[in-house]
Formats: C-alpha cells, structure tokens, sequence
C-alpha cells in the first residue's frame, strides 16, 4: 500500500507559491505516474483548478501558507467535496488553527517518501487511486 | 500597748506606697502649683531632689511652649472642674531632655487644699504608636500613590480595602469592592483560575495570577499580573495580605507578537531549505558529472545566500533593488561593476522579500551566462541593467531590462531555451509574481525584460 507505483494513474492537485518547490514537487510526481493538476500559486487559482477537475481529483497537496493568503478555503472545499488533501508546511503543528489540525501534514523540507506513503494511504481509503491501477 | 496598733495606719500606709513606687513620679502642690511633696519616682523621672522642688512651682516640668500656652493652668483648671484631668504630653527633665509622660492630675479632697499628680515615662510606647502611625501613613502614600492596584485582604481573597487607583480603574465603589465584590472586575473566563489561586495561596504563602481586569474608562479588559504576601510578621495564615495588580497588557500583547514572529521565521527557514532541496534536485536534473553538480549548486546556493544577507540587514525585510542588482553583479565581476562595462541605473524600488529572492536567482543565472559567455566575458561586450516604474497602472509595475552588447554569439552552449536559467526567467517569475518576462538571444548579446507587478507600498517615498 506504501508503494510509491500506487499513486500510478492519480489526478492530484498541487498548491504552492513558490515555484522552484511547485516545479520539483510536479516532477516527482509525474514520475510516479500522477497527473498533477496546477499548481497553483493562490486559493483563486486553486479554488478554479478544483471547479473544473472536481470529478477527477483523487487527492490534493496544500501548500498552507501561500504569500499573503493561506489555503484554508481551499482545504474546506476539497473537504466538502470528499477530496482528501495533505498539508505541507513550515509551520509547527502550534500554528496551524484547530479546525485543521487533524488533516496529515508534512513538514518542510518535504520528504517525499513519506508524503507518497501519505497520499497512497488517503487515496487508497477512497479506493479511488488503486480503483484505477486495475 | 493602749492605743497603739500592730497594723500601720492609713497615713503610714499611704507614705509607704509612695516613697516606695520608684517609677511613678507622684507630687502634690498647692492651688497655685507650688510644689507641697515630691516623691522619689518624681526625682528620678524629673532629675530634681526634693529639696529643689518644694516650694517651687511645679510648672517647670512643662514644656517651654506649654508654659507659654498655659497648658499648667488649664490643666489646674480642668482638675478642679471635672475632677480629673489627663496629663499625657512632652515633658521636661532638669537636664532639658524630654519624655512623653502620661498622667493624671486630680484635686486633692479638701477643696482649696492644691492638686496631687501621678506620672511616668510612656517614651517608648509612644514612640511605638507613632511609628505604627508613620508606618501606616507611609503605607497608604505609597499605595495610593503608584501606579499598581493595591489592595489589603484576607488569606482567603476576602478583600478588605482597595486603594483609589483600583476604585477609579475598576469603577467599582470601595464598599462593593470588599470580600469578593472585586471578582467583579475580573473577566469572566478567568474568575475562575483567579479563585483557585486564592485556595492555593495560603499554602505557598504567596498570591500570583495573570488574569484580565476590566477597565471602567472604556469597558476594555486589560491584563494584569496580581501578586500579594502576607503583611510582614504575619503567618500566611494571619489576619492581613497586601497585593498589588500590575497592567501587563503591553508586555502580553509583545509575547503574543514574539510567537507570531516565531512561527514566520520557521515558515520561512523550512520554505528555504526546501527551496534548496528543490535547486539541488533540479541541478541534479540538468547536470551530468557530480563535479558539474558541485559547481553549479554551489554557486546557486550563494546567490540564494546574498538574499538572504540583504533581507537580515534591512529592518522591515524589504530590499532595495539597486542593492540586488549590485550585490549580484559585484559576486561575479568585482572589477567590471565599477568600470564603464557595466551601467546599473534606475530609481529607488523596494522589493517584497519573496520578489527579492525570485528575481535574485534570474539575475543570478543572467549574470553567470555573461560571465561565462557574454558581456563580461569578451573584451568588447558592455551591459547595461537598467530599470523604471510604472505607477500610472493600477497595480504599479517595475521594467528591468537586462541588456548585453558589443557580444560575439557563440553557435552553442549559452543560455540554452531549455536550461535552468531560462526556466527561472520564462517560468518561474510569471509563477510567483505574476511577472511578464521576455528572453531573446539578439545578435550581439542577451537581451532580458522583466516586468513586475509590486504593491504600492513598496515605493520609497509613499504611504
């Protein structure tokens, strides 16, 4: 289940506003097989990738602090929706308000075999992910 | 044996007793004050033998400003009208020295027949009870007069006097402020925490809380530290505590902006050493040998460095963007920065930090292409890096242009449109500052325009 080959196939977006982080997050992801939607700089572009791609997102990587703004909004949406997402932050667990504190985190520098291993399970308890490795 | 009794009469008794009460001063005088007996206890407490006194005016034991108020008289006066007449005031020795006695003076019982006065020295319980007054007076200046909330209570909390300055502070009147009315004041969500403290304070023998207390003026509740001790003497379980209530809003109101600035300065180092993570990564990508690797990163993490330098020595973590230009150019070329190679021009700009380190790393990449390829690296090429503002837009913008001359274009090698660099440029700007960049190779040098949107804050010189 933590095989990184199980993402293979997933539609995840990304959110980050730093670009040199977004452009090799996308890479490691495509080379895993995922089809990265964005990434996105800010909450309005994320929020309008998530409008067009709500029928395929399998999962979501959020950037919590984006520059000026912060991703909650986004966060709410992909929860209404049923999206599970993963935070990557450079905040201690301290700053991060209550109300998302439960949602998985990685923290910065990001490792990306965890964050794989984080995805895979969240994706993996929707069957959506394995669903299309068939 | 007839007549004579064993028990001495009352006359012998009397005489007894006061030949014998050495530290009471007891003597008699006439009407007039004249002195008629003078007992020892009246020798030693006055420093005048017998002999001295009798037929003497007894008002030299006075004061010299009583005798001159008639304070003797009146005392006289007050004996024979009311029976008695109480003598507690300064008195004076032979030697001049003084004593608080305290005394009394009564008419002796055939009228017309003078005064008997009893005496002793009180100096110290005086001196005793004045300074308990001073102490308390002291007490009471000193508590009225800071700026803390002072207040006296019980072991328990059970407040017994607030000072003016909680009465004014609190709105509260002094008696609805006794016992527990106080809590009034306090914020509701801490009323609580405060009364706990109270049950444990008798234990530790001190008082302490931070709790938020509410200020009459406005209605606004204010933070404040609230200490208080058993008064000195007293057991923790004694009768009186004093307290004081320190406003400490400011101080919590820096605390809380101190975690704010914690949690920014980790955010901030955790996103550079991922941007690091992500140089290396992407270096790692576009190099073949672990040599090349070790050069290129090497040379990027310094770039990032000077950033990051410039932002630690500016207060409000803006960057000049001449600094930016300069500090860039000068890594690479010390020499040529000060020659006529070079021409950096444009007016005051201040970058936002996160604009800083983007547009830091392109010129970084522009600057090592010219190095190694163009302006800088041929005898005839010149660059020019020059920038304007354009504030009439609605978002203000910033034109840079980066322009190389006077060079000879190699087939091959240079900026690649697929190198790391160009990605910076073509990519990663328009990504994060949602800037406009144009990157051409011309015929005798590089040529890069870069436009980036910035708030209007960031001009000097503006609100």
């Amino acid at each position: 289940m933590a095989q990184p080959e199980s993402l293979k196939g997933c539609c995840l977006l990304v959110v980050e506003d730093e670009y040199l982080i977004a452009a090799d997050l996308t890479a490691s992801l495509e080379s895993l097989g995922v089809e990265v939607i964005g990434p996105a700089a800010s909450v309005d572009e994320a929020l309008s990738l998530v409008d067009k791609n709500s029928d395929r997102l399998d999962g979501a990587v959020l950037d919590i602090n984006l520059g000026n703004e912060r991703v909650y909004p986004v966060a709410d949406v992909l929860t209404a929706r049923g999206v599970p997402f993963v935070f990557t932050t450079g905040y201690d667990a301290v700053a991060v308000p209550t109300a998302y504190a439960a949602a998985p985190r990685c923290e910065k520098p990001v490792d990306k075999t965890q964050l794989v291993r984080w995805l895979s399970n969240t994706g993996s308890r929707k069957s959506v992910c394995s669903g299309r490795l068939s | 044996m007839s007549g004579e009794s064993l028990v001495p009469n009352n006359e012998e008794l009397f005489e007894l007793l006061v030949e014998s009460s050495i530290d009471f001063a007891i003597f008699s005088t006439d009407p007039n004050g004249l002195v008629t007996s003078w007992n020892v206890g009246a020798e030693r407490l006055f420093g005048y033998a017998e002999d001295q006194m009798l037929g003497r005016s007894a008002d030299v034991i006075f004061t010299a400003e009583d005798r001159a108020a008639a304070a003797p008289q009146k005392e006289r006066s007050d004996a024979s009208i009311h029976g008695r007449a109480a003598d507690d005031r300064w008195h004076q020795r032979k030697d001049g020295s003084r004593f608080w006695a305290s005394g009394l003076m009564m008419p002796l019982r055939s009228r017309g027949a003078g005064f008997v006065k009893i005496t002793r020295d009180r100096t110290e319980q005086h001196q005793a009870g004045e300074r308990l007054r001073e102490n308390e007076e002291r007490f009471r200046l000193l508590a009225t007069s800071i700026p803390q909330l002072v207040f006296l209570t019980r072991p328990d909390g059970d407040r017994t006097w607030p000072s003016p300055q909680w009465i004014e502070f609190t709105g509260l009147g002094f008696d609805s402020s006794l016992g527990l009315g106080w809590l009034e004041a306090v914020h509701p969500d801490d009323r609580e925490a405060t009364q706990k403290a109270w049950r444990e304070a008798r234990l530790k023998g001190e008082y302490y809380i931070e709790h938020r207390v509410r200020r009459a003026a406005n209605g606004e509740y204010l933070w404040h530290q609230t200490r208080a001790k058993p008064l000195e003497g007293e057991s923790a379980a004694g009768s009186d505590w004093v307290g004081t209530m320190t406003d400490i809003d400011d101080l919590r109101g820096l605390q809380s902006r101190q975690h704010v600035l914690m949690a920014e300065l980790q955010h901030r180092t955790r996103n550079l050493l991922s941007v690091v993570q992500s140089i290396a990564n992407q270096t790692i990508r576009s190099t073949g040998s672990l040599e090349a690797f070790g050069t290129q990163f090497g040379s990027r993490l310094r770039a990032l460095g000077r950033v990051q330098s410039l932002l630690a020595r500016v207060e409000d973590q803006v960057i000049d963007l001449h600094s930016l230009v300069t500090a860039e150019l000068a890594a690479h070329s010390e020499d040529d920065i000060a020659s006529s190679k070079i021409k950096v021009g444009g007016p005051a700009v201040a970058l936002p930090p996160t604009a800083a380190q983007a547009l830091g790393l392109a010129l970084h990449e522009l600057a090592t292409n010219a190095v190694k390829y163009g302006a800088l690296a041929q005898p005839t090429g010149k660059l020019e890096v020059t920038w304007e503002l354009k504030a009439e837009k609605p978002t203000p913008e910033i034109v840079l242009e980066w322009r190389e001359s006077g060079v000879s274009m190699p087939a091959s090698g240079s900026l690649k449109r697929k190198g790391y660099g160009s990605e910076l440029i073509e990519r990663a700007l328009p990504y994060q500052l949602r800037a406009k960049t144009q990157l051409e190779f011309g015929p005798d040098g590089v040529r890069c325009a870069i436009l980036v949107p910035v708030p209007t804050e960031s001009f000097h010189g503006s609100a």
